[in-house]
C-alpha cells in the first residue's frame, strides 16, 4: 500500500473537519503517478476528484483495510499510523504554506528513506513539493 | 438601507458582542443580475452600523458611524446602485470575550463550534468589501468582505508605514521573530482584498498574532478562492476590552459561499499576544517577561532609541530598546512598517527527516521536455517558468517523456 497525503508547513492535514487545501494540478499529478494501479480513497476525498475521469479510483470508507500491495491510497482525514506494517511507500505533497490545523500527519519518518523529491507549480500554489519515502 | 449591526454589552468584566451580518448589496435577483452585468461583480455597497446597545465605556464596537465601503475599482456612478437592504432585525448571535480561555500556547481557539455568526442571506456570490469607521478612540472595528478572485491584488503591496493604529509602539525584542513586537496587521489581509494603507483595516498586532495567528487563515481562504474561483464571506473583528487601545485579539469568521461552507468554515478567536512579552493593552506598552524560562536569561537590550531609518517593511531600523517609542514628531522618521501577514516569509517546511533524497538532481525543462545536470551551461538560457528541479531516479524522468540533454548528457 502506498499512501498519498498533503501537508502544510507544520504537517497539518485538516482543520475543522475540512482539508486545508487542494489543487487541480496536484490531482493530475496523482492520476499520472498511479498509472494503471488502483487509487483508493474515501467518500470525503472523492468530492475533490469528482471531475476526475479515472477508472482506477475506488471509493470505500474502509479503504485502508482493503487496499492491497501496490495499491495507492489518497488519505486526507485519517490516521495512517496504525497501518505502518502495510505501508510500502509514503508520498507526501507539501503545500509550502502555513494553514490552520487540528489534525496532523504524525508518522515518524526517521526510519524511512527519502528516495525522491520534486517541486512543481500547482494551479493555486506557487510551489508544491513531492517527497517519496520508502522503508 | 442595508445595515450591519454591532452592539456590545458589558456583563460584569466581560465583553459580549452582538455580531451582525456583513453588508450586502442588492437584494432581488433581477437587480443582482443587472448589477453583475453592469459592474462585473465589483460592488460598492453602502451600509451602516445600527445604533447598538452601547455601554459608555465600550465604544469600540458599538458606534452609529456608518460603514465606509470600497472596492478595488471605483464605480463610476454609485447612484445607480440599488439601496442596500435594511436588515430586518439585529442578529442574536453573540461573541463573549469572557468565554475565551486565557492564552495557553495556541495562537487561536475555535469559537461557537467554529461556526461563523453569519446569516444565510449574507452569503452572496459577489465580491465586495466593507470597512467600519474608526470609533471615537480611533480604533478599528469590523471589516467584512466577500472575497472573490476579482477582489484579489494584482500587484505588490505598497508602503503602509504612514498608518499608526491605536496602541502603536516601536518595540523591539531579540526573542521576537523579526525583532519587532508589533506589526500593522491588516484585518482583511492584502492577499485577499488588495487593500493597502487603509487605516480602517490596520490594527496594532503582535508578530505572533500576525504570522502564527492570522496568516494561516488568510492563506487558506486565498488559496481556496484562487483554486475554485468561488467566494468566501470573511469578517475580522478586533476585540478591545473597555477603552484599551490595543486589541486583546481578533475574531475571524469565514464561510465559502457557493458550497455553503463545505470547503471553508471557521470562527476563531486569535490572541494578540507575544510569548515572552508582557503587554499593557490599555496603551500598547510592553516589557520583557523575565519570569518565563525562555526569557529569563535573555539580556534586556539597551533602551536608547535612535532614529529609525526611513525604509519600509523589511528594513531593520537602527532602533534598539526594550520598547522604543516611535518618534513623536510626525514625519520625523518613518518607523518600520512591520510586515503584514501576507508579506511575511513563511517558515521552512518541517521536513519529517533531514536525510537528503537518494538519487541525482536534475533540471527539467518543462517546455522542451529535456533534462539536464544543474551544471549544464544551457540552464542559464532556460526560462524560469520552464525550469523544474527534480531529485531522484533518472528512469522516472524518462518515463515522464523527458529526454537527456545532448550537451551535458545526464
Amino acid at each position: 500500500m502506498i499512501a498519498i497525503l498533503c501537508v502544510d508547513n507544520n504537517n497539518g492535514m485538516m482543520f475543522c473537519r475540512r482539508r486545508q487545501s487542494q489543487d487541480r494540478l496536484l490531482r493530475e499529478h496523482v492520476i499520472h503517478l498511479i498509472g494503471l494501479h488502483k487509487l483508493w480513497m474515501n467518500s470525503y476525498s472523492k468530492t475533490q476528484f469528482i471531475n476526475t475521469d479515472s477508472a482506477q479510483i475506488l471509493i470505500d470508507d474502509n479503504f485502508l483495510e482493503k487496499a492491497l500491495h501496490g495499491d495507492y491510497c489518497f488519505v486526507e482525514d485519517m490516521d495512517i499510523s496504525q497501518y505502518t506494517e502495510k505501508l510500502e511507500k509514503i508520498i507526501l505533497f507539501h503545500w509550502n504554506r502555513l494553514y490552520p490545523a487540528d489534525m496532523f500527519f504524525t508518522l515518524d519518518l526517521s526510519e524511512w528513506t527519502l528516495e525522491e523529491k520534486e517541486d512543481f507549480t500547482g494551479h493555486s500554489h506557487e510551489k508544491i513539493t513531492k517527497e517519496v519515502y520508502s522503508k | 438601507m442595508n445595515k450591519v449591526k454591532l452592539s456590545i454589552a458589558v456583563l460584569l468584566s466581560s465583553i459580549t458582542i452582538a455580531l451582525s451580518a456583513c453588508a450586502q448589496p442588492v437584494t432581488t435577483e433581477s437587480e443582482n443580475l443587472a448589477l453583475a452585468a453592469h459592474y462585473e461583480n465589483e460592488i460598492k455597497a453602502v451600509s451602516s452600523l445600527n445604533e447598538g446597545q452601547q455601554s459608555p465605556d465600550t465604544a469600540s464596537l458599538s458606534s452609529s458611524q456608518p460603514y465606509e465601503t470600497s472596492s478595488p475599482q471605483e464605480m463610476s456612478s454609485p447612484q445607480e446602485m440599488s439601496s442596500p437592504q435594511e436588515m430586518s432585525s439585529p442578529q442574536e448571535s453573540t461573541f463573549s470575550l469572557s468565554a475565551i480561555v486565557p492564552y495557553a500556547g495556541q495562537p487561536y481557539i475555535a469559537v461557537n463550534g467554529n461556526i461563523p455568526y453569519f446569516e444565510e442571506e449574507d452569503l452572496i456570490a459577489q465580491s465586495y468589501e466593507t470597512y467600519s469607521d474608526l470609533d471615537d478612540l480611533g480604533r478599528c472595528r469590523a471589516a467584512c468582505a466577500s472575497i472573490g478572485i476579482d477582489l484579489m491584488p494584482t500587484e505588490e503591496r505598497g508602503n503602509i508605514g504612514q498608518v499608526k493604529p491605536t496602541g502603536w509602539h516601536l518595540a523591539k525584542y531579540d526573542i521576537v521573530d523579526g525583532k519587532y513586537l508589533y506589526n500593522r496587521c491588516h484585518l482583511i489581509g492584502y492577499q485577499l482584498s488588495g487593500e493597502n494603507a487603509n487605516e480602517k483595516n490596520l490594527i496594532t498586532g503582535t508578530r505572533y498574532l500576525n504570522v502564527q495567528g492570522m496568516l494561516p487563515f488568510e492563506n487558506m481562504v486565498a488559496d481556496y478562492v484562487k483554486e475554485s474561483e468561488n467566494h468566501v464571506l470573511y469578517r475580522v473583528t478586533p476585540i478591545f476590552e473597555g477603552n484599551n487601545l490595543l486589541a486583546s485579539g481578533v475574531l475571524m469568521e469565514a464561510e465559502s459561499v457557493e458550497d455553503k461552507g463545505e470547503s471553508i468554515l471557521f470562527c476563531v478567536y486569535v490572541y494578540n499576544v507575544q510569548p515572552g512579552i508582557i503587554i499593557d493593552y490599555a496603551t500598547g506598552e510592553s516589557s520583557l517577561d523575565t519570569s518565563t524560562p525562555e526569557t529569563a536569561n535573555t539580556p534586556v537590550p539597551d533602551t536608547a532609541a535612535t532614529e529609525p531609518s526611513t525604509s519600509d517593511d523589511t528594513t531593520d531600523p537602527s532602533t534598539s530598546g526594550t520598547a522604543a517609542a516611535e518618534p513623536s514628531t510626525p514625519g520625523a522618521a518613518a518607523e518600520p512598517s512591520a510586515s503584514s501577514a501576507e508579506t511575511v516569509i513563511e517558515p521552512q517546511p518541517q521536513v519529517p527527516q533531514e536525510a537528503e533524497p537518494q538519487g541525482t538532481t536534475y533540471i527539467l525543462n518543462t517546455n522542451t521536455k529535456k533534462f539536464h545536470y544543474p551544471s549544464c551551461s544551457t540552464i542559464g538560457q532556460m526560462k524560469e517558468s520552464n525550469k523544474e528541479e527534480y531529485t531522484g531516479d533518472r528512469e522516472n524522468i524518462i518515463s515522464r517523456g523527458y529526454v537527456p540533454c545532448k550537451k551535458c548528457n545526464p
